[in-house]
């Protein structure tokens, strides 16, 4: 775009007060205006407008990218899938008004927790997701009990009551040799998500956690356990 | 030959650690097996660095490498060094074929699909390591025999392949044969060892196919090539390799 700023545009003929140059100088502020306008109708396109976040179209369009980057860097590429625990009682009890202004508590809390190559998304209702490009299953799950942490410790604050929220994740990973689409890459996070629920909420799950997959390297105390018995007899 | 489509039992033989055992025991197991009578294949699965042939004296015209790459008719390439003994060879020195792709592992299902029917058992021979075409052949068998000695390296290994082949490939039962033992006891304990981590870390229970001494008949067969459960007989090591013949014709189809 032309940078050239007002000290440039001055009348080839000296005119002081001339109209042409005044006329472009009104055109291009509402250029500056327009584009402003834009910029906050696209990004309204693309934004969640109760609480700021990303949108589920944006979601999906930034999903496919960072795959498709994956695929391409080889860089690994995680997915956390987040539900509010009780929180249809938070409505329940204290009506909508305090409902959303919850939702709109937990994005600015989980806002402030993530890197600005983050992605985070309201899903709809009270669910979330978080895209973390060139991240390990094993950063993500951190950031996943970061994120669960900082929510289970600043409770709202309504009306001078004291409200506690907590919430539930599912964390899965998408690697360059990965084949599957960005529709199941999401069930796949709601499935440790659903995990997450089953046992007890509020808590983190993820392959690591599933006996049925996971890290296949062996661990330390599988090989100590491996040649117990060849130690010496004390 | 028996036109009828038979339901064979395929049995994988794989160790993670090199030299433990696995070309010699399937070959032993597969000469045991056909002696009682029964269609037994022997598929060398170490496709790149066969020696299945080696040690039963018999030189491959067609290989694997040909049915997969040339379309070859693969009951063509199958040589019978007995009537009731066949072997699907493998290529020797050919490196890309150490670890084949999804594509031609797809292939290679379809074409080892087209020939078990014929066979009562079918044992697959597999490559050191835990590279793709192990964990295939893995997942092809419908049982998985492991082969460990009682060296920390091959159990070490022995298990490692057990864990991703639990964890990644959904396999769940496992058949340890300790090889190379002093005493049966040695074996007992390492498989003892062996299978109270995997019920512990994995939460499945390996059974013990059984084990087959250190004995040096099994060296001469390799010089000799010939199997030691026909040059030896009355061998320790024959005597044991029979009898877990026999505990693999226990096994229940599936
Ligand atoms: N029970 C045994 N007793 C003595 N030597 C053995 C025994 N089993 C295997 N060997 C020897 O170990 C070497 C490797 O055996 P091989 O069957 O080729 O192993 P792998 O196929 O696992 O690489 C061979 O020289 C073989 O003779
Ligand atoms: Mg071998």
């Amino acid at each position: 775009m032309d940078q050239r700023d007002d000290a440039v545009i001055s009348c080839p003929e000296g005119k002081s007060g001339c109209p042409v140059v005044a006329e472009i100088r009104r055109l291009k502020e509402q250029l500056e205006t327009l584009k402003k306008e834009y910029d906050r109708v696209s990004r309204l396109t693309e934004c969640d407008p109760l609480t700021g976040l990303f949108n589920f179209k944006h979601l999906e369009v930034s999903l496919q990218r960072e795959m498709e980057r994956t695929r391409r860097t080889g860089f690994p590429l995680s997915l956390i899938m987040i539900d509010l625990d009780h929180f249809k009682k938070v409505n329940d009890v204290y009506g909508h008004q305090v409902g959303n202004a919850a939702l709109r508590w937990v994005g600015r809390i989980w806002r402030n927790g993530i890197r600005i190559t983050d992605i985070l998304c309201r899903y709809g209702g009270e669910e979330f997701t978080l895209i973390l490009p060139a991240t390990s299953l094993k950063q993500a799950v951190l950031a996943a009990h970061r994120l669960r942490t900082s929510l289970a410790n600043t409770p709202l604050v309504e009306e001078g009551e004291e409200i506690r929220l907590t919430a539930s994740f599912g964390v899965e990973v998408y690697k360059a040799t990965d084949t599957f689409s960005a529709d199941e890459f999401l069930k796949r996070a709601d499935k440790y998500l659903h995990q997450a629920k089953a046992e007890g909420r509020n808590c983190v799950r993820s392959m690591e956690d599933s006996s049925a997959g996971g890290e296949t390297e062996v661990l330390p105390e599988e090989r100590v356990a491996l040649f117990i018995t060849r130690w010496p007899k004390l | 030959m028996a036109k009828e489509s038979k339901t064979p039992v395929i049995l994988s033989l794989s160790s993670g650690k090199g030299g433990v055992g696995k070309t010699s025991l399937t070959v032993n197991l597969a000469c045991a097996l056909a002696q009682k009578g029964s269609q037994v294949l022997v598929v060398d699965g170490d496709m790149a660095l066969a020696n299945v042939d080696v040690l039963l004296r018999f030189t491959a015209h067609k290989t694997i490498r040909d049915v997969l790459e040339r379309g070859e008719d693969p009951m063509k390439a199958v040589i019978f060094v007995e009537p009731n003994l066949g072997v699907l060879p493998a290529s020797s020195g050919v490196p890309e074929m150490v670890d084949l792709g999804p594509a031609e592992h797809v292939l290679l299902g379809n074409i080892l699909s087209s020939i078990v029917g014929h066979f009562d058992y079918v044992l697959l021979d597999t490559a050191a390591g835990i590279g793709s075409s192990v964990l295939w052949l893995n997942t092809f068998a419908t049982h998985n025999g492991v082969v460990v000695t009682s060296d920390p390296t091959s159990i070490t290994d022995a298990y490692a392949l057990i864990k991703i082949l639990s964890r990644e490939y959904g396999r769940k039962r496992f058949f340890l044969i300790l090889n190379s033992v002093a005493t049966p006891q040695e074996g007992q304990q390492t498989f003892d060892a062996i299978a109270r981590v995997a019920e512990q870390f994995l939460g499945i229970q390996p059974q013990y196919l059984g084990c087959v001494p250190r004995d040096n008949v099994v060296l001469k067969a390799v010089q000799e090539q010939l199997p030691f459960v026909k040059g030896a007989p009355r061998s320790k090591a024959a005597e044991a390799v029979v009898e877990l013949a026999e505990r693999i014709r226990r096994f229940k189809r599936e």
